[in-house]
């Protein structure tokens, strides 16, 4: 461990003060002690009196950053409009000559920066999905970009827009030079892979599961046998098999009605194919609808926009029954002479919800004789969602 | 000994939020209660999702749940509500029409 008291300035420090407090010869000490010390050293001295934490030094490190800063990080300082101006620039073997560079770091060749989309593609985006009133499925397909990327940014051009009316200033200075300084997607190009299979957590585990040779086995067993669920009917996959778009339909349509397995807690659904979870699985089945015509190509087009219809339509059809579900659950009263609205929502109080000693942590209100963890060290209180 | 429809305090500093219980009458505030009926948050929360003619006209809500059919029976069997719960379960519509013996 360090000494608390780390070098003799310090300890030089006090001594002024202890004498004048314990002896009556001060002035004598004072004086002597001023002269032995540089005057420059003696203001800086006054200020940290009684701090123990050592003097900041000029260390060999501390030199060479700032060599560093003023010959070879000196580019750095100004940066060209459409080349980035990340710290790999100074990089000896890299020429001048200003490329879109997407590597950051010198020594970290596998960490690169991802593009981001360009105020035209931005604009483009909004104003498909806005004025031109097309579903945020189809923008995503049409400019190859991820669903919640073109949610947000239809979101955060609402906002600017509303900002702009009331006349709030916008960092405009601020947004260009960093498009200016970062790979920005133009927008003829695809910005990203949209089709991304999620990893389920179901996936993890390696399960070795013997299979006769003369069954079929495909990925909607291996969904089932890695959820734990009981193998299907000989029937019903004999039918999915013979008409696999109607498969994926059925459950991309309808996702509340997919199978449950386990009790209790560990109620789960059963784990599906990957044609039906990725993100746009009416691709996989508007291509298959389109191979069945391959020689009519005029007809695939319109094949593929009656695909994409019927799942927007389900999409729709699905957000309004659960909003007309939710409504009719909450009851809203309004008395006249309050401020507020009181929503009023149904629970249920039986032995299925708060159990057999009452304490089911799906019993309403707030529960008693379990702790609040919500003072507790590295709780996170961010929220996840904000909701306008 | 009395059996009460009241409120019983939850949440932290400037964070009240209430389980509608039935208790004892005088049992403590925070006590374990012979049945949690419902909730009520009295902090008012902004509605979302709305567009901006209807933002304007909309009010802050306060939300309450309560299980309708158990806040009658309690009623029902001699239960009182404290005055607050009282409103609360006058807004919902538990209380009996000819409330004059209840009170």
């Amino acid at each position: 461990m360090a000494p608390r008291i780390q070098n003799s300035v310090v300890s030089n420090t006090l001594l002024p003060y202890l004498s004048t407090s314990s002896t009556s010869s001060s002035s004598t000490c004072l004086p002597r002690l001023a002269t032995t010390c540089p005057s420059s050293q003696e203001s800086w001295r006054s200020c940290r009196s009684f701090s123990s934490t050592p003097a900041p030094q000029t260390t060999r490190r501390r030199r060479e950053m700032f060599t560093w800063l003023n010959t070879d990080a000196a580019k750095l300082r100004t940066h060209t409009p459409g080349s980035t101006n990340y710290l790999i620039r100074t990089n000896p073997k890299l020429k001048d000559s200003p490329v879109v560079e997407n590597r950051i770091f010198p020594a970290n060749p596998a960490y690169r920066s991802e593009s981001i989309l360009s105020e035209e593609l931005r604009t483009e985006i909004y104003n498909r999905v806005v004025i031109n009133k097309k579903s945020v499925r189809a923008v995503s397909v049409e400019l190859k970009v991820d669903m919640r990327r073109v949610a947000a940014v239809v979101r955060l051009v609402e906002l600017e827009k509303r900002m702009e009316k009331q006349g709030k200033p916008l960092a405009v200075p601020y947004a260009r030079a960093i498009h200016e300084m970062i790979p920005v997607t133009p927008p003829e190009q695809a910005h990203e892979e949209i089709n991304d299979l999620p990893v389920h957590r179901l996936t993890n585990p390696q399960i070795f599961y013997p299979v006769s040779e003369s069954r079929q086995f495909n990925r909607v067993d291996a969904g089932r046998v890695f959820s734990a669920a009981p193998a299907l009917e000989h029937e019903q996959l004999a039918k999915d098999v013979a008409n696999p778009s109607e498969a994926i339909s059925r459950v991309t349509q309808n996702p509340s009605r997919i199978e449950l397995v386990g009790k209790g807690d560990e109620e789960h659904q059963v784990l599906q194919a990957a044609d039906v979870r990725i993100p746009h699985p009416h691709m996989v089945t508007s291509t298959r609808d389109i191979n069945e015509v391959p020689n009519e190509i005029r007809q695939h087009p319109k094949l593929y926009k009656a695909r994409l219809r019927t799942q927007d339509a389900a999409d729709q059809e699905r957000k309004r029954l659960a909003q007309e579900r939710k409504e009719k659950q909450t009851q809203r009263v309004r008395p006249e002479d309050s401020r507020f609205e009181f929503r009023i929502n149904d629970v249920v109080v039986s032995q299925e919800t708060t159990g057999k000693d009452g304490r089911n942590a799906r019993a309403p209100g707030r529960r008693y004789g379990v702790p609040s963890y919500d003072r507790k060290k590295g709780q996170v209180k961010i929220p996840t969602r904000v909701e306008v | 000994m009395v059996v009460r429809i009241r409120l019983s305090r939850f949440g932290n500093r400037h964070q009240p939020f209430y389980n509608i219980v039935v208790a004892q009458a005088r049992s403590a505030r925070d006590s374990k209660p012979l049945e949690v009926i419902g909730t009520f948050n009295p902090i008012p929360q902004r509605p979302t999702n709305l567009s901006e003619k209807e933002a304007r006209t909309a009010k802050a809500y306060k939300e309450i749940s309560l299980d309708r059919s158990r806040a009658k029976y309690w009623i029902g069997v001699g239960a009182q509500p404290s005055d607050g719960a009282w409103k609360l379960l006058n807004l919902v519509r538990c209380l009996p029409l000819d409330n004059k013996h209840v009170r």
